[in-house]
């Protein structure tokens, strides 16, 4: 009778551990899939992890972006719209042909655009060439975003916000709406292009099904997973990223510190303005054309629930890129799951919703929890 | 829920009457669609749905929510599934030829409903010549227009486009313009974009009303913008029947039920009439048959002729339109 608190104390203290754990998002994805499988036996298909894991590399680059921009205590609204912008921009320059009914009545028609394609079309390099003008287009609207919120004082929720306007409206206004494909192959390849693929079983006929080979390393894995790597060498690694967390946690503190906090404010937000551009880019390639709604509805909830489902704070300070990947595994395998469900999309949006406040009364309670072990 | 139960009972009527394919064995069939904000798309949605399951077939639905990125995503989920075959209703042209190429290269057969791919290369197309039925829609308004005015007067037509990244909307924009182009020099046009979109359509039109408010004809490229259009001109005094001073001849494409109503009242001239009957009845057919017979990419392209329903063919026509059989049984009503 006596010696029962003790291990009723020890679960507690495990229990704790484990949802302060990094990995506890990690653990909570394969209890999840653990949980399903025996009713959706599809989730653990070859051909399923393939889809989850072609769906969460864009995602993951634009959600590694929002993070960084979160760990200040910031939020970045425009990312969709630099999505947007930067696909239509790069598409622009390197289409190998375009419809007047289409593009005739855009204001880049004739001299930027024409039926023979932009202005990089053919080009040697021209795929790199596009891509540096994207990296320069996300670099500017990242530095208006930042300057403004460091330089201003504005909120960063009102200054993205109108910039989610203003560039969105603008990459409607430059196309008037219109897609802009017929992209090389060479672009097109960066979204869906596989490096290796994998065939289980004997070969026992001359041509196997295309159904039957699943992608194992493509181009968007290679892309996304250089950009997490980076991210967290620099987040979690560098004094660059300890000021960025000092900054979320206490902006004053911070700058009593000696930290520059304007420059990192604005380096933050070029930072999530090209991580969007590069996610853009896998999205545009994989669905062969640029488009100026690419990044609209409700990719930003994707985007910002993702990143606090990994347990990045809502509040600032408290941020790691290996979160925000077992953020968007989690976030990815549920979509999975529930249209497996086949549940609606306003239920699986629903649902999604109901998810994301979890995780922010979560990261509520793990913000109180680590104050308790720390008293 | 009255109304739910009005247009199951029309559709199921419908689908009985005009004799579907006949089933072998059943299919897992995958019905992946863009939205369905408009009265066409939700008539089409029961009618492809109700007869997949009347001919014994499952039906995994999925809804993008106008989401081109979740629709591929939806679409290989389906394919993960082992689904037999794809019923698509894209975004847009540009969209539904990665979507059909992504199906095609994973040996599922696809077909395309009403919005066609921006190339015909793979799977099979039932679409409507919105070219012709926009002509001969707009054709009717634009000579009411002449007939009521001055043989010399310089004439205002406004017409509104939708989303010119879907090859309807450019053929209904192409229809337009070929009517326009019957007679030489009548017409000044201005063009109002809608996106396929009330609110940017909203917007748009009364920025275009406001600035050059008198109009002698105007074509919606779509007839779920009637509203739209009633919102904006009714304010103005501009919009009248049939018959009443300051009446401007309009005319729309789709053939659905408000515009049914809208017609029979004489606010509405004309509308372009897909038939959306023989279009489910088309795509539900071709994927039978496409999985009974084995083949995983199936290319033709069935051709809707279509129609335009007027107030000088009202009487003949009208039961020949989907949105005016649905009128009579009673969609509209509250």
């Amino acid at each position: 009778m006596s010696s029962s608190p003790v291990p009723r104390r020890e679960l507690k203290d495990k229990a704790v551990d484990l949802l302060l754990s990094d990995q506890f998002v990690l653990y909570l994805s394969i209890f999840y899939v653990l949980l399903l499988a025996p009713f959706l036996p599809m989730l653990v298909t070859p051909a399923n992890l393939v889809n989850v894991l072609s769906n969460m590399w864009p995602l993951l680059i634009v959600a590694i972006g929002q993070t960084f921009v979160l760990a200040i205590g910031g939020i970045d609204l425009s990312q969709g719209a630099a999505i947007a912008l930067t696909s239509v921009l790069g598409a622009v320059l390197i289409t190998g042909a375009a419809d007047p009914a289409t593009f005739a009545n855009t204001p880049i028609w004739g001299w930027l655009l024409t039926d023979a394609g932009g202005p990089l079309a053919g080009v040697d390099h021209g795929v790199v060439l596009a891509i540096a003008a994207m990296l320069v287009a996300a670099v500017v609207i990242g530095l208006i975003n930042g300057m403004a919120v460091a330089m201003f004082a504005m909120p960063a929720f009102i200054v993205t916000l109108v910039a989610m306007m203003i560039f969105s409206a603008f990459a409607l206004w430059l196309t008037q709406s219109g897609n802009v494909a017929n992209l090389p192959d060479d672009f097109i390849r960066l979204g869906r292009g596989d490096i290796v693929s994998v065939y289980f079983g004997a070969k026992e006929e001359a041509k196997i099904a295309r159904r039957a080979i699943y992608s194992l390393v493509t181009y968007p894995m290679v892309i996304a997973m250089c950009v997490a790597l980076a991210a967290h060498m620099l987040l979690n690694r560098t004094v660059f990223g300890s000021q960025v967390l000092a900054i979320g946690m206490n902006r004053k503190a911070a700058e009593i510190s000696g930290v520059r906090v304007r420059r990192i404010i604005i380096a933050v937000f070029v930072l999530s303005a090209v991580c969007a551009m590069i996610g853009g880019l896998l999205f545009a390639a994989r669905l062969e054309a640029g488009r100026p709604t690419l990044g609209g509805g409700s990719f930003l909830l994707d985007v910002i629930g993702a990143a606090v489902i990994g347990g990045t704070s809502l509040f600032g300070g408290k941020a790691k890129v290996i979160w925000t990947f077992f953020g968007v595994m989690f976030y990815v395998i549920m979509a999975s799951s529930l249209s497996a469900m086949n549940l609606s999309a306003f239920q699986i949006d629903m649902v999604k919703g109901g998810i994301i406040l979890c995780a922010a009364l979560l990261d509520v309670l793990r913000t109180r929890l680590k104050r308790e072990r720390v008293r | 829920m009255k109304r739910f139960r009005q247009i199951s009972f029309g559709l199921a009527l419908a689908a009985s009457t005009v004799g579907f394919g006949s089933t072998a064995s059943a299919a897992n069939i995958c019905f992946a669609f863009q939205d369905l904000e408009t009265e066409f798309w939700v008539a089409s949605h029961k009618a492809i749905v109700e007869t997949l399951t009347e001919m014994g077939h499952s039906v995994i639905e999925r809804n993008a929510t106008e989401d081109v990125n979740r629709q591929l995503e939806q679409v290989r989920d389906c394919v993960a599934q082992g689904v037999d075959g794809i019923i698509l209703i894209p975004q847009d042209g540009e969209s539904a030829v990665t979507i059909v190429k992504e199906a095609t290269s994973n040996d599922v057969p696809i077909v395309v409903f009403n919005r066609p791919p921006a190339n015909n290369d793979n799977g099979v197309i039932v679409v409507a010549d919105n070219a012709a039925i926009a002509e001969t829609a707009a054709g009717f308004v634009l000579e009411q227009a002449i007939a009521a005015a001055p043989s010399d007067a310089k004439l205002h037509a406004v017409v509104i486009v939708g989303d010119l990244g879907d090859t309807n909307a450019i053929q209904r924009k192409k229809g337009f313009e070929a009517a326009v182009a019957k007679f030489p020099e009548r017409f000044d046009v201005t063009e109002v974009a809608s996106d396929w979109d009330a609110a940017t359509a909203l917007a748009n039109l009364e920025a275009a009303v406001t600035a050059k408010p008198k109009i002698d004809a105007m074509f919606t490229s779509s007839d779920f913008l009637f509203p739209t259009i009633r919102s904006v001109l009714e304010p103005r005094g501009m919009w009248k029947k049939s018959g009443e001073e300051g009446h401007i001849p309009l005319a729309g494409l789709d053939g659905d039920a408000t515009a049914c109503k809208l017609i029979k009242e004489g606010y509405v001239d004309a509308t372009g009439v897909q038939d959306l009957y023989f279009e489910a009845e088309a795509s539900v057919n071709a994927i039978v048959k496409a999985i009974e017979a084995g083949e995983t990419d199936p290319n033709e392209v069935i051709a809707d002729p279509g129609f335009a329903l007027t107030t000088a063919n009202l009487a003949e026509r009208e039961m020949d339109m989907w949105g005016c059989k649905l009128l009579a049984e009673g969609f509209l009503d509250n």
